[in-house]
């Protein structure tokens, strides 16, 4: 046999060995399954797929909770997952889903509105496949996901998204992007279907207020802050006032632009009744000049670079060797929910959204993220659901 | 933890330097690179061993798409070119411009622009018009070199031209600034930087010909071939391309390379002899391997980068140089992040760059559009050199990459001081973005 057969031969096997691994790993990260607990407050759980049949049996289709209050009231809806590598707004859904009790009107939650994206990676980007965190009971795993939905799932992209309806040209990646698909339409691409779900769901169930939450990078100015059309504008205003009077936290208000169309903080407001806010909290995973993209940068967001380029004014949030951690960060997204839901009731007692039993900032930061979840083996089978 | 990444930055340049210098190919000598850094960083579980191989594995996918564009979109040509369709194109140009220089260079330019400013990518020009292109330029008396030269410099354009450029839309996407107001900050440039480049490559003719030596030069065209045989393919391609753009709503999205697969249908059934499509296929997919398996390994090693902090320690350096040395080093900086990441450069460099930029009172439409006439350039340099290597290919010029690199010299330059102005004036230049809106 000639050197370069037996050279030829061993990349074959090295290449096909490194494969089989790396894609089981792959295979085995997207069919992961997260065990959600449903708490006292969950009433009834459905399949974002009733609100648009085209996503039945698709990866894309998710559950969608509902916490009735006794009292008729007002409704919020909040959405987690939209980008699934911004995990504090998955984490926080959890807390509210786990511990909510909802006294008045109902509270509606979708932990894992793009299913697609989070069962899938962002090629080139070195993210970790999943993420634990530390209970009182163990760790809790957590699939990391992408920005955007799988190709698996959507494919293939176009040359260029034109947006629905108003036909602005955005990024081809962006037809797979949550954010940018609002409001969606029926008939069209996967992700415009889970949006168009959701638009649907809001005017069937006459949703008084949606939240959309995230996480953005330390060195993008629309971070730490909640964005808001000019419907939810004295809204986030007051809550942004009272958060940093009561609570000690910054959350400044941006306003959503006119003219940058598909994102949810624009289009459910001009489509729905609904107010519609967006919630950022900072996540340095996601800044380019970081170290190791590694699960401990992803919790507790300390990063050498960053802190350099804090001393150096760089960057659009304080920052010091504490980092930015996911405590803080969901501890932010629970406090902001909350007061949007109590300054909308103050001044719409009909439609009051009344919430108790989810912690504040000063808790989640105190006791940890984990403190909240309950213990998947000790709960009753039939509140346990998987997403 | 810095020192750590500095390391392993210096291994995965060690192991590509020793790799090349074993003589082993560019595709190899980058997975290499890519395992030997991913093995470094795990040391530190940066990443952990047992992710190495997922890494690379997902890595590998990167740009899969830009892949099969470049599979489908060769084989069509291919077929036009089996058919004759080429040589039926050039031919009837040479015969009606042959006298009008001026006329027939600036043809050709919009001929290579149209393709990449529709698509965004400048690959697409060079694989859709490329060869005939090329063909026309050389009966023009231009060398082989020049052409090259010619094309690569104007695919490059028509990939930053508008309606789609993609960097700004990465740009655009990853600063949450809308991706409007870009038509004329980067038609213009485009449009003058363009015909800048095909007379000041192109004016000269540096080889002897006269029109009926040129005629007589080319290969004969097969019987019963017709403009309509040529020109239905293209109009399906461009057809689906525009009808997506003005249905977007009442047609499904099939992709470029389906858009291509189509077109290449119809140029099977309207050529006037019988092609082998099997055959045709085989050596096509064989000629575009080294690409393709470039197009591996560098998502392989972009991968690796990130996941060791090696692309961080990259995006931290540039952001951190002093404001002027920037402007300076950003006709250095732009283009090797281009031939490194090739678009990831705009998310990796260009993201916190346009940040900072904003932060410092530059309007951030402005020097997108500044940043995205530079970045091209990049594609003509390695590892990737993909833009570069495909205008090599379709002009047929078989000497030393660097000697065509050299030629390009005149308006690369110009192209990167237009650029580094725009980025510095873009305030003074916010005009073009009101008048685009």
């Amino acid at each position: 046999m000639s050197r370069q057969i037996i050279y030829k031969s061993a990349m074959v096997l090295i290449i096909g060995a490194v494969t089989v691994i790396g894609g089981l790993q792959l295979y085995q990260h997207r069919h992961f399954q997260t065990p959600i607990i449903a708490g006292p407050g969950v009433t009834k759980i459905k399949k974002l797929s009733e609100y648009a049949p085209g996503l039945k049996g698709t990866m894309a289709d998710t559950n969608v909770f509902f916490l009735e209050g006794s009292e008729p009231g007002g409704k919020m809806l909040v959405i987690a997952s939209t980008h699934s590598n911004e995990p504090s707004a998955l984490l926080s859904s959890l807390i509210f889903l786990e511990n909510a009790a909802v006294e008045k009107g109902t509270l509606i939650i979708i932990p894992h509105f793009n299913n697609s994206g989070s069962r899938s990676t962002r090629q080139g980007d070195g993210y970790p496949l999943y993420f634990h965190i530390k209970t009182p009971w163990g760790n809790k795993k957590f699939r990391m996901g992408n920005r955007v939905a799988a190709p698996l799932d959507q494919w293939p992209d176009p040359d260029v998204y034109v947006h629905y309806p108003d036909k602005q040209l955005l990024s081809f990646l962006d037809v797979r992007n949550t954010n940018r698909t609002w409001p969606g339409r029926p008939n069209g691409a996967l992700m415009e279907k889970v949006t168009y779900a959701a638009m649907e769901l809001i005017r069937k169930e006459n949703v008084d207020l949606a939240i959309d939450i995230h996480g953005a990078e330390t060195m993008f100015p629309v971070t730490n802050c909640i964005v808001a059309p000019e419907k939810s504008m004295r809204i986030a205003t007051m809550t942004s006032l009272t958060l940093k009077a009561m609570e000690g936290f910054d959350n400044h208000v941006e306003p959503s632009p006119t003219g940058f169309r598909g994102l949810s903080h624009r289009e459910i407001g001009d489509f729905s009744e609904a107010l519609p806010f967006l919630l950022e909290a900072p996540i340095p995973f996601l800044d380019q000049p970081t170290g190791p993209k590694t699960e401990n940068l992803l919790l507790d967001g300390k990063d050498p670079f960053l802190l350099k380029l804090a001393q150096k004014g760089m960057l659009f949030v304080p920052y010091d060797e504490t980092g930015w951690p996911m405590a803080k960060r969901v501890g932010q997204h629970c406090s902001a929910v909350l007061e949007i839901a109590k300054q909308y009731s103050q001044k719409n007692q009909e439609r009051a959204v009344k919430i108790s039993n989810v912690p504040r900032y000063k808790e989640v930061v105190e006791n940890g993220v984990g403190f909240y979840y309950k213990d998947p083996s000790k709960a009753k089978k039939e509140n346990i659901f998987y997403n | 933890m810095q020192t750590q990444i500095f390391i392993t930055f210096l291994v995965i340049i060690a192991a590509y330097t020793i790799a090349k210098w074993r003589k082993l190919s560019v595709e190899i000598s980058m997975f290499l690179a890519a395992v030997a850094g991913g093995l470094f960083g795990a040391i530190t579980n940066t990443p952990r061993l047992s992710q190495l191989a997922r890494h690379l594995v997902e890595g590998s996918f990167t740009y899969l798409d830009v892949m099969l564009i470049f599979v489908t979109a060769t084989i069509f040509m291919a077929i036009i070119s089996e058919s004759g369709g080429v040589n039926y194109v050039v031919k009837n140009v040479i015969k009606y411009f042959y006298n009008k220089r001026l006329i027939v260079l600036l043809l050709l330019m919009l001929i290579t622009l149209v393709p990449g400013a529709l698509t965004g990518a400048g690959s697409v020009s060079l694989l859709v018009v490329g060869a005939p292109v090329a063909m026309a330029l050389g009966y023009l008396g231009i060398k082989r070199k020049k052409a090259a030269a010619i094309l690569f410099i104007v695919a490059g354009l028509s990939a930053a031209a508008p309606p789609v450029n993609i960097w700004a839309m990465i740009l655009s996407a990853g600063t949450a600034i809308p991706y409007v107001g870009f038509e004329l900050p980067l038609g213009i440039p485009v449009l003058i930087l363009g015909t800048f480049t095909v007379l000041v490559l192109g004016w000269k003719k540096e080889e002897k010909s006269d029109l009926e030596s040129a005629l007589k030069q080319m290969p004969d065209i097969p019987k019963g071939m017709k403009w309509w045989r040529v020109f239905i393919p293209f109009l399906v391609f461009f057809g689906l391309v525009a009808a997506l753009r003005v249905w977007p709503f009442s047609l499904p999205i099939i992709g470029l390379p389906l858009q291509f697969v189509i077109a290449a249908v119809f140029a099977l059934l309207l050529s006037p002899k019988k092609i082998n499509i099997l055959r045709l296929s085989r050596d096509t997919v064989k000629k575009l391997t080294p690409l393709l398996a470039t197009m591996i390994a560098v998502g392989m090693l972009q991968q690796i980068m990130t996941a060791t902090g090696v692309r961080g320690l990259i995006s931290y350096t540039v952001i951190s140089i002093p404001l002027v040395l920037l402007f300076i080093s950003l006709a250095v900086i732009i283009p090797v992040s281009e031939g490194v990441f090739t678009y990831g450069g705009a998310a990796i460099i260009g993201i916190p760059l346009v940040w900072y930029l904003d932060s410092i009172g530059l309007h951030a439409t402005m020097a997108i559009a500044g940043l995205s006439l530079i970045w091209p350039l990049g594609d003509g340099l390695p590892p990737t050199a993909l833009i570069g290597r495909l205008s090599v290919m379709v002009s047929e010029y078989k000497k030393s990459y660097w000697s065509f690199l050299k030629s390009t010299w005149l308006p690369w330059v110009v192209i990167t001081i237009v650029g580094i102005l725009m980025v510095v004036f873009s305030s003074q230049l916010d005009f073009l973005v009101k008048w685009s809106m």
